[in-house]
């Protein structure tokens, strides 16, 4: 194992941060940490990293964190700030004269997706992205054997971030280990090869994206967009025809079916003359193995949201 | 490459990033100037005595010295310190392989050659200004009472950063122990104008030690300056010496307590 936690525990006050937290991630590996913000990402990592006291075991390439060879060790902590007054390549090349051995500054950079001009703007001139990505490159420059990166996506576009996906995915080929954190549920579907989800200070789940979503994600569902006024009569009229409704969506849902079926439900509906607007196939994917264990939704910018009751509950039922 | 080569990365790293900000830059240079204005140009020394300037001008120059040495690593360590705080980057450094005093030692280089720039302009000016040359001999003992006393308030300015919870913090707190101490510490008040009570208190105070140090090694009395010769005043006096060792003792024991101050945990 190059890194190990066992009952990792961390209080803040009257809060736990981490309430008995083990895991452990193999050589090579992809393993992101997904919850939404306060869930204890950021302390496990620090805990990992050796930049907070925790009780527990934890290790990383066998050693405890505070002893292991930092050049071996790769780290972009949340919310990094780094010197904004250096160019993006003065400050990868800060970092890499640091170590004994580090990479080209400007390899780096390209790795990140930044060349050229921009790599000889000030970091405070350059867009939230293009910092987001400096950041990402000083935690490369050192060619680490495990990379620690607390949300190392966010602020960065779409298509930069595929870029350093296909750069992590190819460091883990190369025999690097990755521990990242994100509240990108997607990220952690497409990069990781496991996925830690995270609540309240306790690793909930533990497994391959696509184990998880079979166990916990539910059946794929039909969500409908039907009116308020209109939600009973469409609920009463899927289940005359023997189709099975969710209970407790936030929007009428059908579940149990083909999606070759999707047709004969909107025939259903316009047969009783029912109103509705969008119609969407939704796959089960990580956000409702999430809410599945946790009663919790993650929004884009990774707050927690209680889930909703749904309409047909709130109306006293409707089918 | 070892510690030299990581000391070295950050000594860049730092100077860039202090020399990119224009107006810290400006003021560095601005403060220490215009308090020579102000005190040696304006106030001037009083010709009847009495006062706050009674002594020549040559008496003052530890104090204008005082001003950079003192003020500046106070407040630029500090806000550094309370900078990466804020900004996660001691979370970072702590897992590379740069050491806490290798930090340290790396802001105070950077302290050293900008606060020895505005020394050479201060005694310029004092010069200049006040007319001091006649009450003044040179040393080169000023050379390593200037960077002993620069990373003694670095270690100084470390400590302040820990402790402050921001940046506004650590000037505030900076400003709230330099003022006392630099006129407090034999610099701009000769000790026979505080009360006898406060005389034992002065050697609490390191500039104590800088500003005896540098007068014992650069300021002669009108009279004595013909009969004086500058080799004498290095080798020959044990004043200076004495008052740098002990310099030199404290700026261990502050730079490791700075050193001990930045921190590596949340």
């Amino acid at each position: 194992m190059v890194i190990l936690a066992e009952d990792v525990r961390r209080r803040y006050g009257g809060t736990a941060a981490l309430d008995g937290v083990s895991l452990a991630v193999n050589e090579g590996e992809v393993f992101a940490l997904v919850g939404p913000n306060g869930a204890g990402k950021t302390t496990l990592v620090r805990a990992l990293t050796g930049t907070t006291v925790v009780d527990g075991e934890v290790s990383v390439l066998g050693e405890a964190p505070d002893e292991v060879d930092p050049e071996r060790v790769g780290l972009l902590p949340q919310e990094f700030d780094p010197a904004e007054r250096l160019t993006a390549r003065e400050l990868v090349a800060y970092y890499a004269g640091l170590y004994e051995t580090a990479r080209d500054p400007d390899a780096v950079l390209a790795d990140v997706g930044l060349e050229g001009a921009d790599t000889r703007k000030p970091y405070e001139d350059l867009s939230g992205g293009q910092k987001r990505r400096t950041c990402v490159a000083t935690a490369l420059v050192n060619d680490p054997d495990v990379l620690f990166l607390d949300e190392p996506t966010t602020g960065i576009d779409p298509a930069g971030r595929r870029t350093l996906w296909s750069l992590l995915s190819d460091l883990a080929d190369g025999g690097t280990t990755v521990l990242l954190t994100t509240h990108y549920m997607e990220e952690a579907e497409t990069l990781a090869d496991r996925v830690g989800l995270l609540a309240d200070g306790q690793l909930v789940a533990v497994g391959a994206p696509g184990d998880l979503v079979a166990s916990h994600g539910g059946d794929s569902r039909l969500e409908l967009d039907i009116p308020a006024d209109a939600e009973g009569a469409a609920a009463t009229a899927l289940e005359m025809a023997g189709y099975q409704l969710l209970p407790d969506e936030t929007a009428l849902a059908v579940t149990g079916i083909d999606p070759r079926e999707i047709g004969a439900v909107v025939e259903t509906l316009e047969d009783e003359r029912i109103p509705y607007g969008a119609i969407t196939w939704k796959q089960p994917d990580l956000e409702d193995v999430y809410l599945s264990l946790t009663g919790t939704e993650v929004t884009a910018g990774g707050e927690p949201v209680p889930r909703r009751r749904g309409r047909m509950s709130a109306q006293g039922g409707g089918s | 490459m070892g510690a030299v080569g990581r000391i070295g990365s950050e000594t860049t790293a730092a100077t860039k990033a202090f020399l990119r900000r224009r107006t810290a830059v400006f003021f560095t240079f601005f403060f220490p100037a215009i308090i020579i204005l102000i005190f040696g140009a304006l106030v001037q020394t009083q010709p009847t005595g009495g006062g706050l300037f009674t002594e020549p001008a040559g008496y003052y120059v530890p104090g204008y010295l005082a001003v950079v040495v003192l003020f500046t690593p106070l407040s630029r360590v500090g806000s550094e310190v309370a900078r990466h705080r804020e900004g996660n980057r001691f979370e970072k450094l702590a897992t590379t392989p740069l050491s806490r005093a290798e930090w340290l030692l790396a802001q105070t280089l950077v302290n050293v050659g900008i606060i020895g720039a505005a020394a050479v302009l201060i005694l310029v000016l004092v010069v200049l200004v006040t007319g001091a040359a006649s009450s003044l001999v040179p040393s080169p003992l000023l050379l390593p009472f200037v960077a002993l006393g620069v990373a003694l308030f670095c270690g100084l300015g470390a400590v302040l950063g820990r402790v402050a919870d921001s940046q506004d913090g650590v000037v505030a707190a900076a400003n709230g122990i330099a003022l006392p101490l630099l006129f407090l510490s034999e610099t701009f008040v000769p000790p026979d104008l505080l009360p006898a009570w406060f005389a034992p208190l002065r050697y609490l105070s390191p500039l104590t030690y800088f500003a005896r140090g540098i007068r014992e090694a650069t300021y002669r009395p009108p009279g004595q300056l013909a009969s004086f010769t500058p080799n004498a005043n290095v080798f020959e006096a044990s004043g200076p010496l004495l008052e740098l060792a002990v310099l030199a003792g404290l700026t261990v024991l502050f730079f490791l307590a700075g050193a001990y101050a930045i921190p590596t945990t949340d």
